[in-house]
């Protein structure tokens, strides 16, 4: 039975001794400071707002902040190793990897003037970020407007409404603003099923890189979208656009089906290219893990009905997720499993010993991945190959 | 639907004493005496217990759950069934970390070739008598138990907790008090010109209940704290409503109801004591986020950040407590720089 990494040794003890109270025992922004900001919200000075690099849902996050909201988006360049740097040296060591690479893109945006970051809130540790790195922020001097969806939870979309409404712009044509979120949840659902198609198929081009050309020009023309009928052109354009590139598929490919936290398991900038990874490697990619079937249609008592004779609750934020998805991999036939995880993420460690008897019972290989901020590239790839060599020599056996 | 009654059968249940035990023990064992159910509790933490614990969890688990782990296997062929409960984040402000929600599934699926029985409830919200009582009460169902039975054991159980909080928040008040009081008389001495009355030394000691009160995790960090003279005030005993009320003036959006009682008891006490002490276990999920909150926000009072981990040894805990006391010892004579 494969064992995951083990921990790096980190710092175990520290002191703080600062004898002066300078300012109040509170993690929420001073008041003097709250009272500006609505000031500047009123009269819509605060334009320029910013979203944390998450995978390839950046068209709508654009889309969300120019056509719901009514600000500007700044749109993050690619990322690099100095901006999760920033965030690594000011949050505390064994908080999870995606909350350094999160604080490090927003110091990034707010260098390049962004005025609005926006955060959201999550079930798990997730929950508390936006806080946190507020107040991490504020105290390494930057001054911006906080949106974070973790306040308001409590009376759900409605909370979020005045959230939004108190913080970012209190003239949003409210009608007009829920038409467009309807287009917003489109927009994520077409994202979802072209990357999907992408996974399955990019392995197989005959021109290598043709699927990435299309892949570009498709994220483009879904980042001038103006409405739901572009959105649907642009989808239908993409969607020809992969489907006319020539394959050359095997009736049997190897697949491997990505299972994990919802933040590395898709993100290519945590998870060191994952993707690209295998796809190079001629590997057909399954990952149900996305935002179409994390939110927009998680049913999650229904969904663990399946995965029964392994949960008996709901394990965590995307624990049923994961469990289900690895059921229906393994149940399908696929050649093996990646877990895909940050260090330290309590959610998906308690998975494991699930997965390990979903591994047992339907004898499919597992490659379990922790990603922190140090993890080598060249060490993820020599893992990949040898996974991949693994499951070639197994599949070549029960020809 | 009839009910099934599936656990009918278990008489001995055997609960391991780790993770929220601390918190909810005392409901947890009132609750199945009242119904005729024997009760084991597994023993004090040990070395064997953490060491099995360590075998059969994966690496990266946190120390109390790795503990956790080891306090079950050491109930196999002790009693019937492990009660395991799932204390999901369903309220936004006073949820559990993820662990507790994913125990039950963890015990039941790392033990499923030993043939480990778990009997389990879900408590939405813990802070509410109705989810819990409908929680326990669909369980006694479960195991055989009539209704009007199992309501009745839980109101005994409900009663038992309480008094038990209500017992240990009183006593920390009462320490506290005396601080105040030792330190008044020993101000007043000073200003009559006798310094042989030693000012007291009031120590905050900030963690899960399941690491402040298990004696093999903290068992030294208190020891050498009481050694050196010092009193300790348990965070997690203070009084729970008061504390949680209280967190809210520090964060808004905090999810754990464990650490915002750890918060507002610190606000509540800050001014009754000379040092904190934070104690975590390696790498717990919650505390990572909320010490580092701590340590940049509360000031006017030293504060100590300690992470236990099963390598570490007591001489690596005594020597940083020490230091640590001496600081503070330092501080009540006037500091390192007299202005």
């Amino acid at each position: 039975m494969s064992k995951p990494q083990a921990l790096i040794e980190q710092v175990r003890s520290s002191v703080a001794v600062e004898l002066e109270r300078r300012h109040a025992p509170t993690l929420l922004a001073d008041r003097k400071a709250a009272k500006a900001a609505k000031h500047k919200a009123k009269h819509h000075k605060y334009t320029k707002a910013a979203f944390f690099r998450y995978c390839y849902y950046d068209p709508a996050f654009k889309f969300f902040c120019e056509q719901v909201l009514d600000v500007d988006y700044l749109p993050l360049p690619e990322a690099t190793r100095a901006a999760s740097e920033v965030g690594v040296q000011n949050s505390s060591d064994y908080v999870c990897t995606p909350f350094k690479h999160i604080l490090g893109d927003f110091a990034e945006a707010l260098d390049l003037g962004a005025d609005i970051l926006i955060q959201f809130g999550g079930p798990c540790r997730l929950g508390y970020y936006g806080e946190l790195q507020e107040s991490i922020l504020r105290d390494m001097g930057y001054e911006f407007i906080m949106m974070n969806f973790a306040r308001g939870i409590e009376l759900g979309y409605i909370g979020w409404a005045k959230e939004v409404l108190k913080t970012v712009n209190p003239n949003i044509d409210v009608p007009h603003g829920v038409v467009k979120l309807k287009a917003v949840a489109k927009m994520i659902e077409h994202l979802d099923s072209l990357r999907d198609f992408y996974l399955a198929n990019a392995g197989f081009e005959v021109q290598r890189g043709s699927f990435d050309a299309a892949w570009v020009s498709a994220m483009d023309a879904m980042r001038t979208c103006l409405d739901e009928r572009d959105i649907n052109e642009a989808y239908r354009e993409a969607m020809a656009a992969f489907r006319a590139i020539p394959l050359d598929k095997p009736a049997d490919p190897i697949r491997i089906g990505i299972v994990g936290e919802m933040f590395t398991a898709i993100d290519e900038r945590s998870n060191l290219g994952l993707d690209h990874k295998l796809v190079a490697m001629g590997v057909e990619v399954h990952r149900m893990l996305n935002f179409t079937n994390r939110y927009l249609r998680y049913n999650e008592p229904n969904l663990r009905v399946g995965a029964k004779d392994y949960l008996t609750y709901d394990m965590g934020p995307t624990s049923t997720l994961t469990v289900a998805a690895a059921k229906k991999y393994a149940a399908g036939g696929f050649d093996g499993l990646i877990h895909a995880k940050s260090a330290g993420c309590t959610p998906e460690i308690d998975c494991i010993p699930v997965l390990q008897k979903v591994s047992e019972d339907y004898s499919v290989p597992v490659l379990y991945l922790t990603y922190d901020s140090q993890t080598s590239d060249t060490g993820l790839d020599t893992r990949l190959e040898a996974f991949y060599d693994m499951l070639s020599m197994k599949k070549e056996k029960s020809k | 639907m009839p009910q099934t009654t599936d656990w009918a059968d278990v008489q001995v249940v055997g609960i391991p004493r780790a993770l929220l035990f601390y918190r909810f023990g005392v409901l947890w064992t009132t609750f199945f005496e009242s119904i005729g159910r024997t009760v084991v509790v597994s023993d004090p933490t040990d070395k064997a217990i953490a060491d099995g614990g360590d075998r059969l969890s994966v690496d990266e688990c946190c120390l109390a759950s790795k503990v956790f782990i080891g306090h079950v296997e050491s109930l196999a062929g002790r009693c019937d069934a492990v009660f395991v409960p799932c204390y999901p984040t369903s309220d936004h402000r006073s949820g559990f970390c993820t662990k507790f929600q994913s125990a039950t599934d963890m015990v039941r699926n790392t033990f499923r070739d030993d043939k480990l029985r778990v009997i389990s409830c879900e408590v939405q919200n813990a802070r509410k008598v109705k989810d819990v009582r409908r929680a326990f009460c669909d369980m006694a169902a479960r195991m055989g138990v009539a209704p009007k039975d199992a309501r009745a054991a839980f109101k005994a159980a409900w009663d038992a907790q309480r008094a038990h909080d209500e017992a240990l928040a009183d006593a920390q008040e009462r320490t506290l008090r005396r601080l105040i009081d030792e330190r008044r008389a020993a101000d007043a001495a000073a200003a009559a010109g006798d310094d042989s009355v030693a000012r007291p030394l009031g120590i905050l000691v900030v963690a899960h209940p399941y690491i402040s009160h298990d004696p093999y995790l903290s068992g030294a960090v208190i020891d050498s704290l009481e050694d050196m003279g010092a009193t300790v005030v348990y965070a997690d005993a203070m009084d729970h409503e008061r504390a949680y009320k209280k967190s809210f003036e520090f964060s808004g959006t905090m999810p754990w109801l464990i650490n915002r009682e750890l918060i507002g008891s610190i606000l509540l006490a800050q001014d009754d004591i000379d040092g904190i002490v934070l104690i975590s276990a390696f790498p717990c999920g919650p505390d990572s986020m909320t010490d580092d909150a701590i340590m940049r926000c509360i000031q006017g009072t030293p504060i100590l950040n300690l992470m236990i981990d099963a390598q570490s040894g007591t001489a690596g805990v005594e020597t940083r407590v020490e230091s640590f006391v001496d600081i503070l010892r330092f501080q009540q004579k006037g500091g390192y720089v007299h202005e």
